[in-house]
C-alpha cells in the first residue's frame, strides 16, 4: 500500500466559454500522505476551488478535466456517478465556503446530518440520530438536541459552520477538504473552529486538506503549504521552509504582501505585486508569472520547471533566490516621512452617538460611544460583525440619521442623514465602500464616476476643464488616461477601488471615511490599495477613518486605533498603545485570534464562549461581560465599566483595576 | 400558538377591507357608467313618462350613495338584487346555479392543469437542455402564447367536428342537473388547462433548475447522496414551493378563462350570466357577477397566500428560537 | 449587442420567431394596399365560400366578407393597440414602481394596497365590464384599460429591479454627494434595471395581444368596420360546421403572433438576464 492516501498527477481542467477555451488548473501533481495536512493557498482565479470539486470527481458542465487523481490507489477520474457515490461523504469529505448556502433551507438540521449516516452506514433511524448529536458533541456545539430540530436560518453562521464540519466527520471520512470554510467568520469565531478542526484531526486520524488565502490561518491547520497561481502549483513544502526561504518570486511575494505584527506604516511600503492575474488560454506555457515578475530575465523560459530545492520542498522557480541571497527584502519603498509634530486638534468630534433601530423590538446597533478624529490623522476602528463599527461610519458619512447624539465638524452639528447636509460638508467628507464593484454604477464611464462629484460639490464646471482634472487624479492612483472610457465590469477589483477612490478624493475633502475598502481584494491588491491610501492621507491635510476587521490593516495603517464591541467602545489609544499591553480582554482576545503569518509565532487564542450579545437587548453592564476571559465578578454584568486611562491618549472600559 | 392565529386574522381583514373598497368600486364604476339604465331597457322609442316611472319603480332616483348603502346591506344580509332586465326576478335565484355550474368548470380545470404543469415542470427542469426538455418547453410556450378561445377552437374542431367525442356546444337538457352531464365540462376545462399548463409548468421549470443549480443541491450530492434521492427529498420541497405562489398568482387568468371559455361552449356559468347582464344592462345583476367573482377569487388569492406561509419554514418560524 | 447575436446564431427558435414578428408587421404596414378585395366589401353570391374560390384565397364569412383582407386589416389594429398597451403600461409601471420602490415607507404601503385591490378583480373580466358598458371600443379606450389592468404587473417588475439596486453602494455613493432623487433614480439606477423591465415589455405585449384577441371575441372589442380577430371568432361560431376556415385562420393568425413574440421574449430574457 502506498504511503500516500492522495496521488494527484498531471491534472489539467480547462473551461469552454464565450472567450474560448482556458485552463483553470494546468498540470497539477501533489501528493498527500495519511493522517497529513496540506493548505493550498493562492488568490482568485488560482484555481484552487476547481481543484478541490475535482478531487470529488465533480466538475462544471462546460470542463473538460484530464490527468489522474489516485484515492488510496483508485483513480477517481474513471469512475462514474453511481462509484462516485460510495466515496463522497464517505471516505472523502468537503465543507464549504458560505455555510448559509450549503444547507438546504427545507430540511431540518437533523435531516440532513441523519441522512449521511442512514444512506452510507445503512443505520436505522433511532442509531443514526444518535451519530448525528454525537458528531455535534464532537464539534462543541451546545445544546444539539435543540439544533437537530432546527432549521438553518435559526441558527448562526459559526453554528452553521460547525454543523457542515460535523457532517463531514460523520463517516470517519480519511479526507477532508475544507474550501475557505472560515473565510466568512468573525476572527473569534474562526479561531474556535479551527481549534475543533485540529482536535478532530487528532482524534480521528484524518488527512486533511484546506483552501484559503489567508496564510496564517493554513499555519494554525496544516504542516504543508502548496502555492497556486492562476491554475499552476508553483510551490510546495514545510510551512517553516516556505515562510523562512520562499523560492518562488510569487510564494516571496505573496508573503511580503501581507501586514503583520512589526509592520507600522513609518518604516516600510508594504510589497505588492505589479499588474493583474489574467486567465491563461489552453495553449499557453511556460511560466505564469512571467508578466508580473521582478526577477525576470531571458533563461526563464528555457529553466521553467518543477524542480526540488530541498527536503519536501519543491517549487517552479528557484533562480530568484539562490540560498545565499539574504531573504524576505521588506522595505522595498519607503512612502514620505510624516510631520512629525502630532496633531492636537479635533477634527471631527462624537458625543453620545446612539442608532437605535425599530419600534417595538429594537436593536441597539451603536449604543452610546464619544470618540474625537484628530486632523490629519488615520483612525482606525475595529471589531467584529455586529459592533457597530460601519454604524458609525456610515452616521459620520451621512448615510444614516443617528437616533441620538451630535457630531462635531468645523463647528457645526453634522449628526443628520445626506438629504439635510449642505453641500459644503458633503464636499468635506467622502466615503470609500467595501464592494468596489458595486459602489460604482456598472452603467457610467469611468470619467462621468469620477467627473460627476467634481461637478455638483467642486464647481468644475466645463467638460474639459474636468476632464483635465480627472487625468490629474487617475494619475495619482496609478492609473492612465485611457481608463477614461472603461465602464467598472472591464475593470479588476483593484482597478475598481482605485476609481473609487479618485471619486472620493477629487474634491479634496477633509475626512475620508473608508469602509472596509480592502476587505474585498486579494491579498496583493490590498496591499498596493493599502499604500495608495497611506501615500495619499500622508500628502493631504485630511483626516482617515478606516473601518475592518482585519487586526492586521489596522495595526499597519492606523495613527489611532478604536476597539468596538456591541455597539461601544472598549478601548481607544495611538497605535502603539492599543496593540500593547495592558489590553482590554476583548482586544487581547481579538490580538490572541487573529492567524499570523509568520508559523513560528503561533498565539494560542484565547477561547471566548460563543454567546454573542443580542443587539435586541439594552445593555446594563459591559457588553462584553458574558464571553469575559477576565471578567472581574458580578459588577461586570451590571454597571457599565468606567473610563480607565492610562495615559494622555489611551483609555479603556472596563472594571479590572490596574 | 396565537402568534399564527393573529396572522390568519390580519390576512383575513386585509381581505375584508379589500372586499369594501372593490364593493364601492364597482358599484361606483358600474352605476355611473354612462347611459341611462332604464332608456336601454325599454329602448329608444319608450316616453318620457315610461322612462321616469321606470326609474322611480327600480329605486333609480335615490342619491348614489344611497343606493350603495342600501345594495351592501342587503349583499351582508344575503339579498343580492333584483334584476332590472327579468323584471325583478331575484338575483339569488339564478346566480347560485350558475356560479355552482362555473365552480365545477374550474375545479375540473385546476384538478387538471395542476398535477400535469408540476409534474412536467419538474420533468423539464430535472432534464435540462436534454431533448425531453426542449420539447416539453417548447409545448408549454406555445400552448401559454394560445388564448382560451383559440385553444378550444381548435380542440372543437379536432374532438368535437372530426372526432364527435364531445358535443360542440356545452348546454344541459333542461330539467337535467350538470352532474348527470358531466361530458360537457371536460372540453372547456380542457382549453382552460391548455393556458394555465403553459405558463405554471414553465415558471416550474426555471424554479426546478434554479434550485438544481444551488450551493445546497451541490453540498448534497457532493455529500454522496445519489441523484434521485437528491431530486426528491431535498430539490423539490424547495421547487415546488414557489409554484404555490405563481399558480395563486394566475388565478386572475382562470377566471378571465372561465368567462372565455363558457362564452365558446355555450356552457351555462357566470361567465356567460356576466355576458348577457352587460349586453342587456343588467346593472344589478352585472353588480352582483362582478361582486362574487371579485370575493371568490380574493379568497382563493388569500387562501395561497395562507398556504405557502404556512408550508415555508422560514415564515413559519420567523421570531422562533434563536 | 453583440451577445444578442452570438445567442441568436445558436437559437434556430428565436430566428424563426422573430421572422415571423418581422413578416406580421410587414403584412400591417403594406398588407391592405395589396388587397383584391377590402375589408368591408360584401361577396354577396360567394358567401362562405371554401378558399381559393373566387380569388377569396382564404374563403369568405358568413355575410361574403374575404377573410384574408380582414385578417390583413385586422392585424394593424391589434399590432397598434398591443404595441401602445405594453409602452403604456411599462411605463407608468416604471412611474408607481420606481416612486413606491424608492421612497419606500408610507408610499410603498399605499402603492401596494392600491396594486392588491386593482388585483382583487381578474384582469379580463374588469375590461370586460368597463368596456362593455361604455360601448364602441376605440383603440385609446381598449389602451387604456388593458394598460390599467397591467400596470400591477409591470409596475411589480419596476419596484422589484428597483429595490435591489437602490440597496447598491453606487446608490449611497449618489446620496452623499448630494444627488436629487430624480437624478439617482433615473440617471443612476434605471441604466442598470433596463434589462428585466425591457423583458417584462415583451411579455406584455405578448399579453396584450391575447387580451385584445379575447376582448373581441367577447365582443367589447373594437367595433366594426375595424376587422378585429377575436370578433371573427364568435362572429363565425354558428356556422363552424359549414365553413371552419371562417374561425380557423383568425385563431391561427393569433396563434400565430402570440407565439412568435413569447418565443422573442423569452430569447430576450435569455439575453439580457442570464449575462
Amino acid at each position: 500500500m502506498s504511503k500516500n492516501i492522495l496521488q494527484i498527477e498531471h491534472l489539467n481542467i480547462d473551461f469552454e466559454t464565450m472567450d474560448g477555451k482556458f485552463a483553470a488548473v494546468n498540470d497539477v501533481s501533489f501528493n498527500l500522505g495519511y493522517d497529513q495536512s496540506i493548505g493550498i493557498i493562492g488568490e482568485s482565479g488560482c484555481g484552487k476551488s476547481t481543484l478541490a470539486l475535482a478531487l470529488m470527481g465533480y466538475v462544471a458542465t462546460n470542463g473538460t478535466i484530464a490527468g489522474k487523481i489516485l484515492f488510496k490507489g483508485e483513480d477517481l477520474l474513471t469512475k462514474s456517478d453511481k462509484e462516485l457515490v460510495k466515496y463522497r461523504g464517505n471516505r472523502i469529505a468537503m465543507v464549504f465556503q458560505n455555510p448559509e448556502s450549503a444547507l438546504n433551507p427545507a430540511l431540518t438540521i437533523g435531516a440532513q446530518l441523519d441522512e449521511v449516516g442512514l444512506y452510507h452506514q445503512k443505520l436505522a433511524k433511532t442509531e443514526a440520530r444518535k451519530a448525528s448529536i454525537e458528531a455535534l458533541k464532537m464539534l462543541n456545539i451546545g445544546d444539539p438536541h435543540g439544533i437537530v430540530k432546527r432549521y438553518p436560518h435559526q441558527i448562526s453562521g459559526g453554528i452553521q459552520q460547525r454543523v457542515s464540519i460535523a457532517m463531514a466527520i460523520l463517516c470517519r471520512p480519511d479526507l477532508m477538504i475544507l474550501d475557505e470554510p472560515t473565510t466568512a467568520l468573525d476572527v473569534t469565531t474562526e479561531a474556535v473552529i479551527l481549534d475543533s478542526l485540529n482536535n478532530l484531526r487528532e482524534k480521528l486520524k484524518m488527512s486533511l486538506i484546506y483552501i484559503s488565502h489567508d496564510m496564517g490561518v493554513i499555519n494554525k491547520v496544516s504542516e504543508q503549504i502548496v502555492v497556486m497561481y492562476n491554475g499552476e502549483m508553483v510551490e510546495k513544502g514545510p510551512k517553516h521552509q516556505i515562510f523562512d526561504h520562499p523560492h518562488h518570486p510569487y510564494t516571496r511575494a505573496l508573503i511580503n504582501c501581507m501586514p503583520r505584527g512589526g509592520v507600522v506604516k513609518e518604516k516600510t511600503a508594504l510589497n505588492t505585486i505589479p499588474g493583474y492575474v489574467k486567465r491563461r488560454g489552453v495553449a499557453e506555457t511556460g511560466c505564469p508569472f512571467v508578466e508580473r515578475c521582478t526577477k525576470w530575465n531571458k533563461t526563464c523560459e528555457g529553466l521553467y520547471g518543477i524542480r526540488e530545492v530541498g527536503k519536501d520542498h519543491i517549487a517552479a522557480c528557484d533562480r530568484a533566490y539562490a540560498s545565499d541571497v539574504p531573504v524576505k527584502d521588506l522595505p522595498l519603498k519607503t512612502p514620505k516621512p510624516k510631520d512629525a509634530t502630532e496633531s492636537t486638534t479635533d477634527l471631527l468630534k462624537i458625543e453620545e452617538l446612539y442608532k437605535i433601530y425599530g419600534k417595538r423590538r429594537k436593536i441597539y446597533a451603536v449604543n452610546g460611544i464619544n470618540v474625537s478624529i484628530k486632523s490629519k490623522s488615520v483612525l482606525g476602528i475595529v471589531g467584529e460583525s455586529g459592533c457597530g463599527k460601519s454604524t458609525t461610519a456610515h452616521m459620520v458619512s451621512g448615510l444614516y440619521e443617528p437616533t441620538a447624539g451630535k457630531i462635531w465638524f468645523k463647528g457645526t452639528n453634522i449628526a443628520k442623514a445626506w438629504n439635510k447636509r449642505s453641500l459644503e460638508i458633503l464636499k468635506e467628507i467622502q466615503l470609500i465602500f467595501q464592494n468596489p464593484g458595486r459602489s460604482l454604477n456598472p452603467s457610467h464611464t469611468v470619467e462621468q464616476i469620477i467627473g460627476r462629484p467634481m461637478q455638483i460639490l467642486a464647481n468644475v464646471k466645463t467638460r474639459p476643464q474636468r476632464r483635465q482634472a480627472i487625468i490629474k487624479i487617475l494619475k495619482r492612483v496609478d492609473l492612465g488616461a485611457e481608463y477614461l472610457s472603461k465602464k467598472p465590469r472591464n475593470l479588476s477589483g483593484g482597478e475598481q477601488q482605485r476609481v473609487a477612490i479618485a471619486r472620493a478624493l477629487s474634491i479634496n475633502p477633509n475626512l475620508v471615511v473608508c469602509d472596509e475598502p480592502t476587505s474585498a481584494l486579494d491579498v496583493s491588491v490590498q496591499a498596493s490599495v493599502l499604500n495608495l491610501l497611506n501615500t495619499l492621507q500622508s500628502e493631504s491635510e485630511a483626516s482617515y477613518l478606516f473601518i475592518s476587521h482585519d487586526l492586521h490593516v489596522i495595526n499597519y495603517i492606523s495613527d489611532y486605533i478604536m476597539v468596538m464591541y456591541g455597539g461601544k467602545i472598549c478601548e481607544y489609544g495611538k497605535r502603539d498603545e492599543v496593540m500593547e499591553a495592558p489590553y482590554h480582554p476583548y482586544t487581547e482576545a481579538l490580538l490572541s485570534a487573529m492567524p499570523e503569518v509568520d508559523p513560528k509565532k503561533a498565539p494560542q487564542a484565547i477561547a471566548l464562549k460563543e454567546q454573542l450579545p443580542d443587539p435586541s437587548k439594552k445593555q446594563q453592564g459591559c457588553p462584553f461581560a458574558g464571553r469575559c476571559h477576565k471578567q472581574v465578578g458580578e459588577i461586570c454584568a451590571q454597571e457599565y465599566p468606567p473610563l480607565v486611562r492610562h495615559s494622555a491618549s489611551h483609555y479603556q472600559y472596563c472594571h479590572i483595576k490596574y | 400558538m396565537s402568534r399564527i392565529v393573529i396572522f390568519i386574522f390580519s390576512k383575513l381583514g386585509s381581505l375584508l377591507a379589500t372586499l369594501v373598497i372593490m364593493s364601492f368600486i364597482i358599484f361606483m364604476l358600474v352605476e355611473l357608467m354612462p347611459g341611462d339604465v332604464a332608456q336601454m331597457i325599454l329602448g329608444q322609442s319608450a316616453t318620457e313618462e315610461a322612462v321616469s316611472a321606470l326609474r322611480e319603480a327600480r329605486g333609480l332616483n335615490e342619491p348614489i350613495l344611497k343606493r350603495y348603502a342600501l345594495w351592501i346591506k342587503g349583499v351582508v344580509f344575503g339579498d343580492l338584487g333584483e334584476s332590472i332586465y327579468m323584471q325583478g326576478v331575484a338575483i339569488n335565484s339564478i346566480l347560485w346555479r350558475r356560479v355552482g355550474h362555473s365552480l365545477i368548470l374550474a375545479l375540473t380545470a385546476f384538478l387538471m392543469f395542476v398535477p400535469l404543469s408540476l409534474f412536467f415542470g419538474v420533468l423539464a427542469g430535472v432534464k435540462e437542455h436534454k431533448l425531453s426538455d426542449s420539447i416539453i418547453s417548447f409545448f408549454g410556450l406555445a400552448t401559454m402564447a394560445l388564448p382560451e378561445f383559440v385553444s378550444g377552437v381548435f380542440l372543437i374542431s379536432i374532438f368535437a367536428l372530426k372526432l364527435k367525442w364531445f358535443p360542440i356546444v356545452s348546454v344541459i337538457p333542461i330539467g337535467e342537473s350538470l352532474l348527470s352531464n358531466l361530458n360537457i365540462v371536460l372540453l372547456p376545462a380542457f382549453s382552460i388547462t391548455f393556458v394555465m399548463f403553459g405558463y405554471v409548468s414553465r415558471m416550474q421549470r426555471s424554479s426546478m433548475i434554479q434550485v438544481m443549480h444551488s450551493d445546497y443541491i451541490r453540498a448534497a450530492t457532493l455529500k454522496g447522496m445519489p441523484r434521485s434521492y437528491v431530486i426528491f427529498r431535498h430539490a423539490l420541497k424547495n421547487a415546488l414551493l414557489p409554484s404555490i405562489t405563481i399558480i395563486g398568482m394566475n388565478m386572475g387568468w382562470l377566471f378571465g378563462g372561465l368567462v372565455v371559455v363558457e362564452t365558446l361552449f355555450g356552457f351555462p356559468g357566470m361567465g356567460t350570466l356576466l355576458m348577457s347582464a352587460i349586453k342587456t344592462r343588467d346593472v344589478p345583476l352585472i353588480e352582483a357577477c362582478v361582486l362574487l367573482i371579485t370575493v371568490i377569487f380574493s379568497l382563493s388569492t388569500v387562501a395561497t397566500d395562507l398556504l405557502y406561509s404556512a408550508l415555508n419554514p422560514k415564515i413559519r418560524l420567523t421570531g422562533g428560537q434563536r | 449587442m453583440n451577445t444578442f447575436f452570438y445567442q441568436l446564431k445558436r437559437s434556430p427558435l428565436a430566428i424563426l420567431g422573430i421572422l415571423i414578428i418581422f413578416i406580421w408587421i410587414l403584412i400591417a404596414i403594406f398588407g391592405p394596399s395589396l388587397m383584391y378585395y377590402t375589408h368591408t366589401h360584401i361577396d354577396s353570391e360567394h358567401q362562405m365560400v371554401k378558399p381559393g374560390v373566387n380569388r377569396h384565397l382564404l374563403g369568405t364569412d358568413a355575410l361574403g366578407r374575404d377573410l384574408l383582407s380582414r385578417i390583413v386589416y385586422g392585424s394593424r389594429s391589434i399590432l397598434t393597440v398591443a404595441l401602445l398597451t405594453s409602452i403604456v403600461s411599462t411605463f407608468l409601471g416604471i412611474i408607481f414602481g420606481f416612486t413606491a420602490g424608492y421612497f419606500g415607507g408610507r408610499l410603498d404601503s399605499l402603492f401596494l394596497q392600491t396594486m392588491n385591490i386593482l388585483m382583487a378583480i381578474p384582469p379580463l373580466v374588469l375590461s370586460m365590464v368597463v368596456l362593455g358598458i361604455l360601448g364602441d371600443s376605440t383603440i385609446f379606450s381598449l389602451t387604456l384599460i388593458v394598460s390599467i389592468t397591467f400596470i400591477p404587473a409591470t409596475a411589480r417588475v419596476s419596484r422589484g429591479v428597483l429595490l435591489t439596486e437602490k440597496n447598491q453602494e453606487y446608490v449611497s455613493a449618489a446620496h452623499i454627494r448630494g444627488e436629487s432623487h430624480l437624478y439617482v433614480m433615473f440617471i443612476e439606477i434605471l441604466p442598470n434595471t433596463i434589462g428585466p423591465i425591457i423583458v417584462e415589455a415583451t411579455a406584455r405585449f405578448a399579453y396584450s395581444i391575447m387580451m385584445v384577441a379575447s376582448l373581441g371575441f367577447l365582443g367589447v372589442g373594437l367595433q366594426p368596420p375595424t376587422p378585429d380577430w377575436g370578433m371573427m371568432v364568435i362572429e363565425n361560431k354558428e356556422i363552424m360546421t359549414q365553413a371552419p376556415w371562417a374561425i380557423l385562420f383568425p385563431a391561427l393568425a393569433i396563434a400565430s403572433l402570440v407565439i412568435a413574440i413569447s418565443i422573442f421574449s423569452d430569447f430576450v430574457s435569455k439575453v439580457l438576464i442570464h449575462e
